[in-house]
């Protein structure tokens, strides 16, 4: 008795906190949304209003006027997707090296990769990297904004835990009908690895698409700059900031990601989790 | 297609070819078409510019009119960004040997590029091109782009601070809107006046604003005819040290400390030009110190808010010298490492750019100067001026400004970084981190630290 | 093709790319470090270690790690507490959750530049609501992304919103496999919530905690830029620059590559220690486990 009514103190004090706090938590992104359907006068008005009077339509077409929004739009999904399916396939063919195989030099080799875990080359080396693409003359272009970051030991440690997990009978099995070690991995590991590999290339794309630093000093023209970049142009753009504009821009930048991360997110929630137990 | 063929054939008996000149001059013509149309494969040109917003389309459409002028040269014409980022830009495109032909830098790159060595001097093109006149250029804008008695690259865009003010908020708090304060003492005096608080004492309009950037530092400095570096603003050899910490610095730094101190002004974060600009449009603040080259745009939102608007040469403390304005802005470069032809097209393009005909348009439509005499004295006729007076400010505060190396501009290798220190000192003494005095006397001892680590490479 | 040449090529793409866009520049960064290099890189000279002397007695630079310092470890103790206690609540499995939970882990789609450029419209002073609340409610206004300490303030609220779903979600993962009966059975034993909270599931989650830690360190560190670049660019003064922003400065800006090199040798030493800490200590909280 008394410890049932403690619960349901207790419930009802929990769905309180978690209303104020998602309703704080929230507040940036649903502004973001109201400011970008007012008109200027609305959004220099004193006090600040909460909703639009109209879908005022206007900047978000203002948006894609001051910058190149579609390009940019694309170049952005070119760089995200180049580097999920590489990062994806040089995971994959890496963690098969280490889980299913024994050769020389494992170790070290592994412990070499560990070392750049928590390196971020486009942050930590940023300089001598930019360097390098200087030599490469790939400054400018989407070789630059994408080869670099083709594998991660993130995601060579997520697959290699993954395929531990599978039972080492079934390599034995196909070992014995006949099927060679790629046939082992394309047919039977990549189907057992799809909600995996799915929840991998949703963590690949969401950094990809909001990697801000290193599309910002290697990209020269408009037209290879990437969406993060276009949010600071959209600051930029005019001599005074329009933030219904800006908004506008915003809104449009981020809903690729969110609309993806809330679509798949169970799947998403499971792999991340993953990549962060150690095996 | 027959006729040309069975004169290929025709070729081979040469009795035919000796009989006579028809087939001979059918050759010379089939020569020249061919040559013509070599010829006319386009010269295609790069030009880089950092005019963000609206001006991009803008600076496309002069490159469009050069184009059907010169329909044997295209212009790729892009934006790089900031004038940080362009200049960042064109060394990476340099290293990666494929830079642009042309590239806007600005005025604080000017030492950077000349050290870089990568550049045509436009002088050496100016010399081979006897059509072009450089006794038409304002000399304001030749003697801050000239170093060591060369000019490197063409002036192009040029600007310079003035006073803007809001004549309807002037009205309100009781002051004559045709009297805009003149100096130090006044300008504190207005602010005061124009500040206005709510009930519960938050301030909801301030006196002035401008945006946190070194340039108003420099131009303050010139304004009271004071250097910024040693070896006379480093116009007459690599600068040393630098030597604005003395009363006209300190007049300035106190000033801006009163103002925000009393929360007369509102500050803008660093280097943050549109925040100002948005603090005077939306009308919470009532004056505000910029660039002319938004004056256009300015204007017309002053309009679309519903006051007045004013404008004024920038207040200067009472017993200082007087000196006059620097020219900021930037100018255009030429890249060397083109094939000729291509030099020659980007110089006609800089040519074009700095037409009379250009430069009206480019002064009317944004506010910067025009590089040219003649280009004012047009609009003079025009009777351009009377009808705005605001264009005129910018202008006459140039012409009468006085003409030595301290309102020349100071041209230091390191002066990106030297701005940054000066706006560091300024925001420490703006949070109450020092004093005026020190403030200033810290940034110059910063400043001076980074101007002799650029010049170490320099030494050998 | 026999099994002992396989793995071999199966590691070659990964390796190619890990050696060529990370220990090159590694060690490229070592080598420009000693030198002192003109903007367009024309001239070249050799100081030895003189870049880190100078850095080191630079107050720029050590008000930089200092900034980094506070920054990082006042948003990683936030972001740590909060997300633990907001996974608790959601654990509770209270109606709404599915929506409260898809609603708190949208910012981990977010990109820290977008949650600088939103921050700043609500910390605006002049049109942001933030102020607006804060005045009506508190008569309290502040100039937040220009004075001190607001500025770090405000990176700091922007920095934690974009990190702590990625800890929430962790956290949450971590709650729900604690055992119920142990949950139960302190109840039982008179143990009041918090004892339980701080006693008992705190510590069995300590692993995910270390993990999130050296997590969130390092989103702190590098991806804070987008977040200072949006919103103070470093300022007021230099109070909000961290070592990645004075690093993108001296580059970027100024063109000190010698210099900025020494800077990336000096973060690469710092993450190498990171690194080992984590293997080190990381390994033994398993075995403790």
């Amino acid at each position: 008795m008394r410890r049932s009514t403690r619960r349901k103190i207790n419930v009802i004090l929990a769905e309180i906190a978690l209303i104020l706090i998602t309703m704080v938590a929230s507040m940036p992104l649903f502004l973001a949304v109201s400011i970008s359907f007012q008109t200027p006068k609305e959004v220099f008005s004193y006090p600040p209003k909460l909703f639009p009077k109209s879908l005022y339509l206007h900047n978000y077409a203002s948006a894609f006027d001051l910058v190149p929004l579609a390009r940019l739009i694309l170049n952005s999904t070119i760089m995200a997707v180049a580097i999920t399916l590489g990062k994806l396939v040089t995971g994959l063919l890496s963690g098969y090296a280490y889980a299913n195989f024994e050769f020389k030099g494992k170790n070290i080799s592994f412990a070499t990769l560990f070392a750049t875990l928590f390196l971020p080359a486009e942050t930590v080396m940023i300089v001598p990297l930019f360097l390098i693409m200087r030599k490469f003359g790939w400054v400018n272009t989407y070789w630059a904004l994408t080869v670099p970051f083709m594998a991660s030991a993130t995601n060579t440690f997520l697959f290699r835990q993954h395929f531990k997990s599978i039972p080492k009978e079934l390599e034995d099995a196909a070992r014995i009908d006949g099927a060679t070690p790629m046939q082992f991995l394309i047919k039977i590991l990549l189907p057992l690895s799809k909600s995996m590999i799915g929840g991998a290339a949703i963590i690949n794309f969401v950094y990809a698409w909001n990697m801000y630093l290193w599309p910002l000093i290697v990209t020269m023209e408009d037209n290879m700059k990437t969406v993060q970049i276009g949010v600071k142009m959209l600051i930029d753009a005019e001599a005074v900031n329009n933030w219904g504009v800006i908004m506008a821009g915003t809104i449009v930048v981020l809903i690729p990601t969110v609309v993806m991360f809330l679509v798949l997110q169970n799947m998403f929630v499971k792999s991340l989790v993953r990549s962060g137990m150690k095996g | 297609m027959n006729v040309f063929h069975d004169d290929i054939i025709s070729v081979l008996n040469l009795k035919n070819f000796y009989r006579g000149g028809f087939f001979v001059k059918k050759v010379l013509v089939v020569l020249m078409v061919a040559l013509a149309v070599l010829s006319m494969a386009k010269i295609k040109i790069q030009f880089w510019h950092a005019m963000g917003g609206w001006r991009i389309d803008l600076i496309k459409s002069m490159a469009e009119e050069f184009m059907k002028l010169h329909p044997d040269i295209e212009v790729d014409v892009q934006y790089t960004g900031s004038y940080h980022d362009t200049l960042n830009k064109l060394i990476a495109a340099v290293k990666a040997g494929n830079p642009p032909h042309i590239v806007q830098i600005y005025d604080i790159g000017t030492q950077v590029m000349i050290d870089g060595g990568i550049a045509v001097p436009i002088q050496d093109l100016i010399d081979k091109d006897k059509s072009f006149d450089l006794g038409k250029f304002m000399p304001q804008v030749l003697n801050y782009y000239r170093v060591n008695g060369k000019l490197y690259s063409m002036p192009f865009n040029s600007s310079n601070p003035i006073l803007y003010y809001n004549k309807t908020l002037f009205k309100k708090a009781g002051l004559d809107p045709n009297k805009p304060p003149r100096t130090f003492e006044e300008l504190l005096e207005y602010a005061k006046k124009l500040t206005v608080k709510d009930a519960n004492g938050n301030t909801i309009q301030y006196g002035i604003t401008w945006p946190l950037h070194s340039w108003f530092f420099e131009q303050f400095m010139a304004v009271q005819n004071a250097p910024l570096v040693n070896n006379n603003n480093g116009r007459t050899g690599r600068p040393t040290k630098a030597v604005f910490d003395n009363e006209a610095g300190r007049r300035f730094f106190r000033l801006w400390y009163e103002l925000t101190k009393n929360g007369w002004m509102i500050n803008t974060k660093k280097e943050d030009w549109d925040e100002a600009n948005q603090y005077f449009i939306s009308q919470k603040a009532a004056m505000l110190i910029t660039s002319t080259s938004d004056v256009a745009y300015i204007a017309k939102l002053a309009k679309q808010h519903g006051f007045e608007l004013g404008t004024a040469f920038l207040p200067r403390p009472k017993n200082a010298k007087s000196g006059g304005v620097v020219i900021g802005g930037a100018s255009l470069w030429i890249i060397g490492g083109h094939p000729q032809k291509e030099i020659q097209a980007a110089w006609e393009f800089v040519k074009f750019l700095t037409t009379t005909k250009m430069q009206i348009e480019w002064h009317t439509k944004t506010g910067y100067f025009p590089v040219r005499k003649d280009a004012v004295e047009t609009l003079m006729n025009e009777g351009y001026y009377a009808k705005h007076p605001n264009m005129l400010t910018a202008l006459l505060q140039l012409l009468l400004s006085v003409q030595n190396y301290n309102t020349n501009g100071a041209v230091i290798g390191a002066f990106p970084e030297v701005r940054q220190i000066i706006e560091d000192a300024v925001e420490k003494m703006l949070n109450g981190e020092m004093s005026p005095e020190d403030a200033l006397a810290w940034a110059q001892k910063e400043a001076t630290k980074a101007i002799q680590e650029y010049n170490e490479v320099y030494a050998y | 093709m026999s099994r002992k040449i396989i793995p071999y090529i199966l590691l070659i793409p990964t390796f190619l790319i890990i050696i060529i866009f990370i220990y090159w520049p590694a060690v490229y960064s070592f080598k420009l470090s000693f030198y002192r290099i003109s903007p367009f890189g024309n001239r070249m000279i050799f100081v030895g270690i003189r870049n880190f002397k100078n850095l080191f007695h630079d107050p720029d630079y050590i008000t930089a790690l200092k900034i980094t310092a506070i920054y990082v470890s006042v948003s990683v103790a936030l972001t740590i507490f909060a997300s633990f206690f907001i996974a608790l609540l959601l654990n509770m499995k209270v109606p709404g959750t599915p929506v409260y939970k898809a609603l708190l882990f949208i910012p981990y789609a977010i990109s820290p530049a977008i949650s600088g450029t939103l921050w700043s419209f609500l910390l605006n002073p002049v049109v942001g609501h933030v102020n607006y609340f804060m005045s009506k409610f508190f008569g309290l206004r502040v100039e937040w992304l220009t004075t001190k300490p607001y500025a770090l303030y405000a990176i700091i609220i922007a920095s934690v919103w974009k990190v702590m779903p990625f800890d929430i979600i962790f956290y949450l993962a971590g709650v729900q496999n604690v055992p119920d009966d142990l949950l139960e059975a302190s109840t039982l034993d008179g143990a009041s919530t918090w004892t339980r909270i701080w006693k008992i599931i705190f510590p069995l989650l300590s692993p995910i905690t270390f993990y999130l830690v050296i997590m969130n360190i390092i989103s702190f560190m590098f991806s804070s830029f987008a977040i200072v670049d949006v919103m103070t660019r470093g300022g007021p003064g230099n109070y909000t620059t961290t070592m990645i922003y004075k690093l993108y400065l001296d580059a970027f800006a100024f063109q000190k590559t010698g210099i900025a090199s020494a800077e990336s040798v000096i973060l690469f030493i710092i993450m190498t220690i990171v690194t080992i800490a984590y293997f080190y200590f990381g390994e033994r909280r398993v075995h403790y486990q």
